[in-house]
């Protein structure tokens, strides 16, 4: 663990060296992100300016969870985004090998190769929206409330990882997935609204099939007051368990399945 | 003569932009797919939002339905690559090949992407148009699918991609001075989408801000064209918008011609 963690410090340097090469893209790209939430937020705000519910649900209280989506999201691109790049292109050109000679795990070296920075924006959006609307709507923090927030946060990530995991993992078997984890990966906006919202269908698949639901609006309603936090955390809790346990079986697979391409 | 031979220089660049666009059709399918999610998110919100009220500045629940899936279309039609292309060939130096070649530069991309089109227009534009004809017949018991208003659509809309391309040639330009483009892109996608309408319709923004947007050029990217389509225009205001479309149209052909011109000379190709 501890050799992971130094050289995981190392991959991020190495990596903090490319991107200073490039530092207004990058600089602009974190702003971009940022502008895109307050786009959506702008879009909610001018709803609410002529409704006072959305199906019972109060502007901050959806801004809340609107928040909470972020936290997990950000992590998991700030930290596992290189995933997308295994199934766009690392293993259709070949370029796995790599990640298959050196003396560590290659999923863990997949992970910490890359370090993204533009998803500051994100979490800080995230956490603008969480502390805002927990000042505008009084809500009594209790101490227990802080590591049940921190564990559904972590775990809420693991959702997001888990799932880029798996559907990376495909393109060792097809040579190119990176369609597939984009189609799955666009239904996390659903989970920035109340899952109340929707029809049953979309209910199911955003609880059971892709639990997205788990990754913002369940543990986040729970700190609304909506009670019932066996479900509400613990669903999130179990969810993540269960998708990262057979993401990693479906990777470990995948490996022993995967022929170099190109020269 | 020249128009055939106009024909015959750029003929095979619309077949390479389609046979590129058909080899990658799964990829496509599932990208599609991931993309037209939000537009059923903004649907549940919307249906909500309209469980609390009946009109919402002067839209109802079909109109925004009809108006958010036509926005999803008009945007994917009038999409252009040309930013990401460009900068792309600037950074690898490949640029210099498409110079010495004896064709125009911008004509090179237009047609390649509109190669690239065909195959997208047949696999979404029948599928969301009847879709949201079936909706409306559905919620309203009559047709509301008007010929006149359709045919105007689609002339607006290919004002629209014509004016996306050329902006998008313009701005990719700007990759001679910044080298990578990628972080300016993104902010670009954000702002057009905003300032287009694509985000939300501009009726339902503060006054100043709608009739600022309404002379701005990014309205002739999407609303203009949604707005057609859905019959929100009287006449005249129809052939106001589309000489507008046509104005903005002539202004970015000239924006990229002046910035070729001068970034040209700062061409500096890393490798390739």
């Amino acid at each position: 663990m501890r050799r992971m963690l130094r050289l995981h410090r190392i991959f991020v340097a190495q990596y903090m060296k490319n991107l200073m090469e490039y530092k207004v893209d990058f600089l602009t790209g974190a702003i971009s992100f940022l502008l895109g939430q307050i786009v959506q937020i702008a879009t909610i705000g001018i709803i609410f300016s002529q409704i006072p519910h959305l199906d019972g649900w109060s502007f901050e209280e959806i801004l809340f969870i609107y928040g909470f989506s972020l936290i997990p999201k950000g992590i998991d691109h700030l930290l596992f985004d290189n995933l997308w790049s295994v199934g766009y292109f690392i293993v259709r050109k070949g370029d796995f090998d790599k990640y298959l000679t050196r003396p560590i795990n290659s999923l863990f070296y997949v992970i910490a190769e890359k370090f993204c920075v533009d998803a500051f924006g994100e979490l800080l959006m995230g956490l603008i929206l969480i502390v805002y609307s927990v000042i505008m709507l009084e809500l009594t923090i209790t101490w227990y409330m802080i590591p049940l927030f921190i564990v559904a946060v972590l775990f809420a990530t693991l959702i997001y990882t888990s799932l880029k995991i798996a559907t990376a993992a495909i393109a060792f078997w097809t040579k190119s997935s990176g369609h597939i984890t984009h189609m799955v990966y666009m239904t996390n906006d659903f989970s920035k609204y109340p899952t109340t919202i929707y029809n049953k269908v979309v209910q199911t698949i955003i609880t059971y099939v892709i639990p997205f639901a788990f990754t913002a609006y369940y543990p986040a309603s729970y700190f609304l007051g909506e009670g019932d936090p066996l479900f509400r955390i613990g669903g999130t809790v179990v969810a993540a368990i269960v998708l990262f346990v057979i993401s990693v079986l479906i990777w470990n697979r995948g490996i022993k399945a995967y022929e170099s391409a190109g020269s | 003569m020249k128009f055939r031979k106009f024909i015959r220089t750029y003929r095979p660049f619309t077949r390479a932009g389609m046979l590129e666009s058909v080899a990658y059709r799964a990829n496509f399918i599932c990208f599609l797919l991931g993309e037209i999610m939000s537009c059923f998110i903004m649907f549940f919100v919307w249906r909500a939002v309209f469980n609390e009220t009946q009109v919402f500045s002067g839209f109802t629940m079909e109109d925004m339905v009809v108006y958010l899936f036509i926005t999803f279309l008009t945007g994917y039609l009038t999409y252009s690559d040309g930013t990401y292309a460009i900068a792309t060939e600037i950074r690898d130096g490949s640029i210099a090949m498409r110079m010495i070649k004896p064709c125009s530069f911008d004509m090179c991309f237009l047609f390649q992407e509109l190669g690239n089109k065909i195959f997208n227009v047949l696999v979404i534009f029948v599928p969301i148009t009847a879709g949201v004809e079936i909706y409306r017949y559905v919620i309203t018991g009559e047709w509301q699918f008007n010929i006149a208003y359709f045919l105007l659509y689609i002339v607006s809309l290919i004002l629209a991609y014509l004016i996306s391309f050329y902006f998008n040639v313009s701005y990719g330009f700007m990759a001679f001075y910044l080298k990578n483009l990628w972080g300016a892109d993104i902010l670009k996608e954000v702002i057009v989408n905003f300032l287009s309408g694509a985000t939300i319709p501009l009726a339902f923004m503060p006054a100043f801000l709608e009739t600022a947007l309404n002379i701005l050029p990014f309205s002739s990217l999407s609303y203009t064209p949604v707005m057609i389509y859905m019959g929100m225009y009287s006449p005249s205001e129809i052939v106001y918008r589309m000489l507008f479309q046509v104005f903005w149209l002539a202004a970015m052909i000239l924006l990229s011609k002046l910035v070729w011109k001068h970034a040209v000379k700062r061409l500096c190709s890393q490798g390739g």
